[in-house]
């Protein structure tokens, strides 16, 4: 495909949403259904760019590694850095020392402010981390606007204006380049998703708008602060001094001062990275959320309409484990293995564990699935910080599956709602008996959820917990982590079997409802929001390479990163003459190949 | 003997042609003054809102146009020359005018239909003196011209404040107004008072570069001492130049609404009209951190910076900083704490703008560390302080401007349960406040994301060698103020979007007040997004080094 045609494509989809919620909220409320259709339909047509750029993006990726392989350089273990493909603005044209200009594909040349010497650019594209969030947060638009159809009646547009605006939002974070424009478009995600809980949620829900918002304003602020350290001890300290604000460059600025040969710089490093570590952890912890910092997580998932909590869980948890992938591991490697393992990792068991506790414990099904996110999110943590490609590639796509599977679950606790207007347990059984279709999609999301062999949650945690079988410090007990971790799966299979057990099926107990008669199973159009999140969540679990593929090089990136942290960790417990054990095993050299053929 | 007398004659005739040039400076200012006297005068023949406002309007106008008409066209001062000015026409005057005649503007076109008839005469003339006062702050290169400046400023605002006076709680703040401000001026006063008697001059320039010289001389000997391992030697500036220096800070710190010197700000905001209260959170904010730039010694000319250049904002004091540190942490808390607990709009409003005085005081802090070798060049210091009081003049005003046009002469708009479902009765209305409150709370895309973004980012930039540590804490101070704010301005949101209204406010359309609402409207955006952030940064930026006005002459052959 053109490239210039997909670079197009690619602000396309980042601004069309935004520009629909403009029109969508002109048009009034006098016409609530023209603003359903123009929802639905640039929700449709984003998913439609969303997977042709995915495509334009996997078909780049493999003809750049066929030219590899052929090249000169395959197989250099030099530095790898993340990539983005598909960059609008680019080529960025430099001059060398000679005064040679280097052409930079990979860089846009689109500068949104100058600051000093340098500039906050708009630099945007696509790279294997992000590819499949982006498709997730398109394909999850759709199912979001048709759940809406009928529930939301009031304010229409404003809804759909709002709902259109965070579809913007999300996509600009996953997209983001520039730590800048990361950040701008991190925080604007609040601003819908405040209105959305707070006008249209629960009896709780002004409540939950703010505390959602403060909690999540309150630690991107310190986030903030960790970004502009960064960006400031790389302008201070590398040799030409020139701001950068693009996450490849600060990356690899990060790198060679880590590498550096001056004790003193590398000294400096290892004590900033520290607190950067833990400002950028404060901020994308909350989001994600990890357990003490969780509580906004329920409430606001409770309040929220179904539309709201379908996004909440199935995006933007994901934006917090995002910026850890993206921003906290590769900006402060070493912090993250010797600080960030011990402290995520042990923050994720306890997550897993106490997530599905709580999960179990719950008399309402909307809270019941929000807890089980605390838990399967801690699965997302502990892979990640297992620190290996398999624990990363796991990481990834047990993102994609919670999108899915909760963001599913969701949308049938909505349908449930929407039919009886109750959501406490207690209130139902035997509902396979009157809603034979819901029913089935419930047991079978609820089989994903807990992690099926074939279906998408199983490849997910199998990776998840190969990776930290793999990992091993004289801090952390890698193996131990995973042990403990797993009894969560089998938690999550009895909270969710018992909820399917009194819901469904035994005696039937159905609620009071207004309509005469029977109440109809699933329509038309809730079948059209359900059968595309279950057929991708089969697809996921029998053939999950092409996704784990075209994230390959990336997870490699990090993986290699972190490998790096290892080595000078055991350099320095050398240096120090304590006997080195763990670290020296290095498994993130070894390059990511196969895993998910191993899995199958 | 002769040859020496013709030298110092043509010495004179430079600084006399100089002086001459002075007054070409301030033809914008002499024509708002003529036109309010004209307003004075009329309001005894003519009573009508109408017609005053159009002519204050046009009186903005043509001073505008004025300003545009005298800019200087021999730039590159001498010092003699500098020394013997009683203005200093650099880019920082410039923007300061600019920022006077813009303010004055909206000023006029917010109180077009809040004032009533009888008093529209007195009310514009007091306008444009208030306005002539803040354009010629930024001027200022003479202690006495400075406090001239000043006062301009303060009297008419006691007349703006007493005007209405139809109850009690007007009065009491027009008086509380006017004892806490006559009080501050004192302050001032006595400070110059020590600079002048430390420096032996009245002009600023002149006492800076003193001060500057002394400074140097201070780091040499100081490097010199340590070098031989001596104990830190004497500082050759006398102590007396701490006591001026913290006297002119508390002066000005009632401008700025700085706390300890913050009392006075709610409860005059509540009691004054909304116009009043409006023009209160601007105007003397404004000409207090430009009085504060300008005496401190931030920006310097050129002829006066090359000896002291390690000493923007140094120069009377090495604790300056220090002294700013604290006055912006205790202002950021104070603003923000009490603001969580206020329910009248207007008290927020106070409090807020005292908050926001502090997140400024950070960019002052910082600024000494910005600009030496090691830091490189980054934004954050003086630069960021103009551009954040521009972000933030276009968001106070534009929800003071939100508050007057709901407000009815039957029912003001007062308590934020007023605000009550606002976005249902006013949708329009309801959304450019909420655009005012995300600017104030500092939601990306907006003027007061951008400045506050500038701000921390400038605190975070103090190289390590130079205390960098204190103020990556003031930064984390900052940051948590911020999301104290959030919660204040939320509160308002929440209010007019998540409730339902409790007795409906009237609907009403007036042009000049919607022309209010978009102007502020337009700022808060431009500033946020690219070319408007882009343009005013740059324009602050010249504004900071102490540029020169460029003619455009000279423009077009660059």
């Amino acid at each position: 495909m053109d490239i210039d045609f997909l670079r197009t494509l690619l602000v396309v989809l980042l601004f069309l949403p935004a520009g629909t919620a403009a029109a969508v909220a002109l048009l009034g409320r006098r016409r609530p259904d023209a603003v359903r259709w123009l929802s639905l339909g640039t929700t449709v047509l984003c998913l439609l760019f969303a997977a042709v750029l995915a495509v334009g993006f996997a078909d780049l990726r493999a003809t750049q590694d066929e030219a590899g392989k052929a090249g000169p350089e395959s197989g250099s273990r030099g530095f790898m850095n993340f990539q983005p493909e598909i960059v609008p603005g680019a080529p960025y044209v430099t001059k060398d020392a000679a005064g040679k200009p280097i052409t930079d594909a990979n860089r846009t040349d689109w500068d949104l402010i100058s600051i000093g010497s340098g500039s906050v650019q708009f630099y945007i594209g696509l790279d294997g981390l992000s590819v499949w969030l982006v498709v997730l947060t398109a394909l999850l638009m759709v199912p979001s606007v048709l759940i809406s159809w009928n529930s939301i009646q009031e304010r229409v547009h404003e809804f759909y204006a709002w709902l259109l605006l965070l579809e913007t939002a999300m996509l600009g974070v996953f997209l983001s380049f520039d730590i800048i424009v990361f950040y701008l478009f991190f925080e604007l995600t609040l601003v819908p998703l405040f209105f959305l809980i707070g006008i249209w949620g629960g009896p709780e829900r002004r409540h939950a708008a703010r505390k959602f918002f403060i909690y999540t304003l309150a630690g991107s602020l310190i986030t903030l602060l960790g970004v502009l350290a960064v960006v400031l001890a790389c302008y201070h300290q590398t040799e030409n001094t020139v701001l950068t604000f693009s996450i490849p460059q600060l990356v690899k600025a990060v790198h060679d001062n880590l590498n550096s040969s001056s004790a003193e710089v590398r000294a400096f490093w290892q004590q900033l990275q520290v607190w950067v570590f833990l400002a950028l952890m404060t901020g994308f912890a909350i989001k994600v959320p990890l357990v003490p910092v969780h509580t906004w997580l329920p409430l606001a998932h409770v309040e929220a309409p179904t539309a709201g909590s379908v996004l909440l869980a199935g995006v933007l948890l994901k934006v917090g484990a995002y910026g850890f992938l993206r921003l906290c591991l590769p900006l402060a490697p070493d912090a993250s293995l010797t600080l960030g393992v011990p402290l995520i990792g042990t923050l994720a068991v306890v997550g897993i564990i106490y997530g599905a506790l709580c999960a179990y414990a719950q008399d309402d099904i909307k809270k019941l699935v929000a807890y089980s996110s605390v838990s399967h999110l801690g699965f997302c943590m502990l892979g990640m910080f297992a620190l290996n490609a398999t624990g990363l590639s796991g990481s990834l796509l047990q993102m994609i599956n919670h999108g899915l599977s909760t963001g599913a679950l969701f949308l049938l606790v909505g349908m449930l709602y929407d039919r009886y207007h109750t959501r406490k347990i207690a209130d139902y059984g035997g509902m396979a008996a009157r809603l034979g279709l819901l029913a089935c999609f419930w047991v079978f999301i609820c089989l994903t959820s807990i992690g099926l062999p074939g279906l998408n949650g199983f490849v997910g945690e199998v990776l998840v917990f190969m990776g930290m079988f793999e990992f091993d410090s004289d801090v952390v007990n890698g193996p131990v982590l995973a042990i403990i971790g797993t009894s969560g799966i089998v938690l999550g299979a009895w909270y969710l079997l018992t909820l399917l057990r009194k819901v469904f099926f035994g005696p039937v107990k159905e609620p009071e409802h207004d309509g005469h008669g029977p109440v109809p199973d699933l329509n038309g159009r809730e079948l059209a929001a359900l059968f595309p999140i279950a057929a991708l969540c089969v697809v996921l679990g029998v053939f999950p390479q092409p996704v784990l593929d075209a994230a390959r090089r990336d997870v490699d990136v990090v993986a290699r990163i972190a490998a790096g942290a290892r080595e000078r960790a055991a350099r320095a417990g050398q240096q120090a003459g304590i006997p080195e054990t763990g670290p020296q095993r290095q498994q993130g050299e070894r390059p990511h190949t196969g895993n998910a053929e191993k899995v199958r | 003997v002769s040859n020496s007398l013709v030298a110092a004659l043509t010495v004179d005739t430079q600084v006399l042609d100089a002086l001459t040039d002075n007054f070409a400076w301030i033809v914008p200012e002499m024509i708002l003054g003529a036109v309010a006297c004209v307003l004075f005068v009329g309001a005894t023949f003519r009573v009508s809102r109408h017609v005053w406002a159009a002519v204050s309007l046009l009186a903005l106008v043509a001073a505008g146009v004025a300003l545009g008409a005298t800019l200087p066209e021999t730039w590159q001062r001498t010092r003699a020359e500098v020394y013997a000015s009683p203005l200093l026409f650099d880019r920082l005057a410039l923007l300061v005018k600019a920022i006077a005649l813009g303010a004055g503007a909206v000023l006029v076109l917010f109180s077009w239909n809040e004032v009533p008839d009888r008093q529209a005469g007195e009310y514009y003339g007091c306008l444009l003196v208030i306005i002539a006062g803040l354009s010629l702050t930024g001027l200022a290169n003479e202690l006495v011209t400075l406090f001239l400046a000043l006062e301009l400023i303060s009297i008419p605002t006691y007349v703006l404040l007493y005007l209405p006076r139809h109850d009690s709680g007007t009065q009491e703040a027009a008086l509380k107004y006017f004892l806490l401000s006559v009080f501050s001026s004192a302050l001032l006063l006595f400070g110059f008072s020590y600079l002048y008697g430390l420096a032996g001059t009245t002009n600023i320039s002149a006492i800076l570069q003193s001060f500057s010289t002394a400074h140097a001389a201070d780091v040499k000997a100081l490097e010199d001492a340590r070098a031989k391992g001596l104990p830190a030697p004497e500082s050759v500036r006398p102590i007396l130049a701490q006591v001026a220096l913290i006297l002119v800070v508390a002066g000005l710190g009632f401008k700025i609404t700085a706390v300890p010197f913050h009392f006075y700000a709610p409860d005059v905001y509540q009691g004054a009209p909304t116009v009043a209260a409006a023009l209160l959170a601007l105007v003397p904010k404004a000409a207090g951190f430009a009085a504060l730039v300008r005496v401190l010694g931030f920006v310097l000319p050129a002829s006066v910076l090359h000896e002291g250049a390690g000493s923007i904002g140094l120069a009377l004091s090495d604790r300056i900083p220090t002294l700013l540190w604290i006055l912006a942490a205790v202002t950021m808390f104070l603003g923000n704490l009490l603001a969580l607990l206020q329910d009248n709009v207007k008290r927020i409003l106070a409090y807020s703008s005292v908050a926001h005085a502090g997140y400024m005081l950070i960019g002052l802090a910082v600024a000494p560390y910005l600009k030496g070798p090691e830091a490189g060049s980054v934004e954050g210091g003086v630069e960021t302080v103009l551009f954040y009081l521009v972000a933030y003049g276009a968001m106070t005003t534009g929800a003071f401007a939100v508050l007057a046009y709901l407000s009815t002469p039957q029912r003001s708009v007062e308590t934020v349960d007023d605000l009550a479902g606002l976005s249902r009765s006013h949708p329009g209305v309801a959304l450019l406040m909420l655009l005012f409150l995300f600017s104030l709370i500092g939601i990306p895309f907006t003027a007061g994301f951008t400045g506050k973004f500038l701000l921390f980012f400038g605190a975070m930039a103090v190289p390590s060698a130079q205390n960098g540590l204190l103020f990556q804490v003031l930064a984390l101070l900052g940051v948590i103020n911020a999301a104290i704010g959030a919660w204040y301005y939320l509160r308002i949101i929440a209010v007019m979007y998540l409730r339902t209204p409790l007795r409906p406010l009237a609907r009403r359309w007036a042009w000049p007040g919607l022309a209010t609402l978009w102007v502020c409207a337009a700022l808060t955006v431009g500033l946020g997004i690219n070319p408007g952030s882009h343009w005013l940064m740059e324009a602050t930026r010249a504004a900071a080094r102490g540029a020169p006005v460029a003619s455009p002459k000279e423009v077009t052959e660059r």
